[in-house]
């Protein structure tokens, strides 16, 4: 018969308890020997698996191949997004026809060259790495020093076309440290910047184009994640992992849509 | 990247050979940088572990309705040994060794929905709330599934040590 304080043992083995409980559990081990060789157990079985399991870390050539599989994300996302669609020349044969042979092929080359390629070199993909890349010089990184984003977020107002969702999530390990205001595609856009580690994390906001986001992409070993959220686009430029980039991504997601452009403008 | 080696281990336990597993944290690293899955609650690793976990069934499942491979149970014991088989660690002792093949293949045979939660806690030092996100089951059955693991695997290593209880430092 096993004591009905077991679980309870456990979970103040595994530092779940309150220190209420915790004194509670301490209390009934002085008196219940079967829950003080429980604990017992526990730690033996823990510094065991601990000390006896292989330590384990990721190979080398996994990292080589997961670097390259993003990379061929961003190549393979892009192209994919960008094709043009042939059910096109399909469904129109009256307007195929009017093409022949050789002509259509090159008729159809040229619509290829004309309309893919300038995308798969997505110009808003390179305007960010290059606006991310130029904040890191000296100086050029923030307009607005603050971690608080009730001085960040008003700051936004008077100097850019935007007012972007700005919140501090230190506590996941992601500081807000300033805002920075930037001209890209032909607007004031607002950069929220965060620090995550040693990485400096840009976050990018716009006024819905409604051109369409870019796929999420990889330059140079910087990642960029898009989204869109109410009428504004967002994307986040940085070199930390492309996992902790995402960590951010969705905490600012989670914090819905309740912003506008400025009235202002 | 911080969580990898953490979603490489987890996958090592899952998948059934080492190339499975690299290949089951390829697929969970695309599909969390496609974004197709939501992340619950905060925590980036738990996250991540979970698609980890959610990409090894719909493998499995495509498997098995291929007829590829039988029920996994079958396959347990030998999950073990192929895992210690094919990492070879040079710089431990031979002793050491046999003691790591003997606790991971017990834990190895430890049934899958026991094992899994065993693994978060001691190795990924996870706490409940998010092993329960992992593994999608709800806090109480977490902590039952802890106990009777820890209790199983305790049993059973004291068995494989003829019964004479190991004093751990």
């Amino acid at each position: 018969m096993q004591c009905p304080e077991s679980l309870r043992v456990q979970a103040y083995f595994d530092a779940e308890v309150d220190s209420v409980t915790a004194a509670d559990v301490e209390q009934h081990t002085e008196h219940c020997a079967e829950c003080r060789a429980l604990l017992q157990d526990l730690q033996e079985l823990r510094a065991a698996m601990h000390q006896e399991l292989p330590h384990l870390r990721a190979p080398a050539a996994l990292r080589a191949r997961l670097t390259r599989a993003l990379d061929q994300e961003s190549t393979s996302e892009s192209s994919r997004r960008f094709r043009w669609p042939r059910w096109r020349l399909t469904a129109q044969p009256f307007w195929v026809g009017t093409f022949s042979g050789g002509f259509a092929t090159a008729a159809v080359a040229v619509l290829a060259f004309v309309i893919w390629v300038p995308r798969l070199a997505n110009p808003l993909v390179d305007d960010l790495v290059g606006a991310h890349l130029r904040s890191l010089m000296p100086d050029h990184l923030i307009d607005v020093v603050s971690t608080d984003k009730h001085t960040v977020k008003p700051w936004f107002a008077g100097h850019t076309d935007v007012s972007p969702v700005v919140a501090d999530f230190e506590p996941q390990g992601y500081r807000l440290i300033g805002g920075r205001a930037d001209y890209l595609d032909h607007q004031r856009a607002a950069v929220v910047v965060y620090q995550h580690g040693p990485h400096i994390i840009n976050v990018f906001s716009w006024a819905d184009t409604q051109r369409g986001l870019p796929a999420n992409a990889t330059r140079n070993g910087y990642h960029l994640m898009f989204w869109k959220s109410g009428d504004l686009e967002y994307c986040a430029v940085s070199d930390t992992a492309p996992d902790e980039l995402l960590g951010l991504v969705r905490l600012l997601q989670g914090l819905g849509t309740p912003d506008a452009r400025n009235s202002n403008n | 990247m911080p969580h990898l080696d953490a979603a490489y281990r987890f996958a090592r336990w899952l998948a059934r050979s080492p190339d499975d597993a690299d290949d089951l944290v390829q697929e969970a690293l695309l599909r969390a940088f496609r974004g197709f899955d939501a992340l619950r609650g905060s925590d980036v690793k738990a996250w991540l572990l979970t698609i980890v976990r959610n990409c090894h069934f719909t493998a499995l499942k495509q498997e098995q309705r291929r007829g590829l491979v039988p029920l996994p149970e079958e396959h347990d014991a030998q999950d073990g040994h192929a895992l210690i088989a094919s990492t070879p660690d040079p710089e431990s002792a031979s002793i050491q060794r046999d003691e790591q093949r003997t606790l991971e293949s017990l834990i190895a045979g430890l049934p899958d929905d026991h094992r899994e939660v065993l693994i978060l806690r001691e190795i990924e030092d996870m706490d409940y709330r998010d092993i329960a996100a992992v593994t999608n089951v709800p806090l109480g059955t977490v902590m039952s599934r802890l106990a009777r693991a820890r209790s199983a695997l305790k049993k059973q290593w004291l068995r494989h040590n003829d019964g004479v209880p190991r004093a751990v430092p």
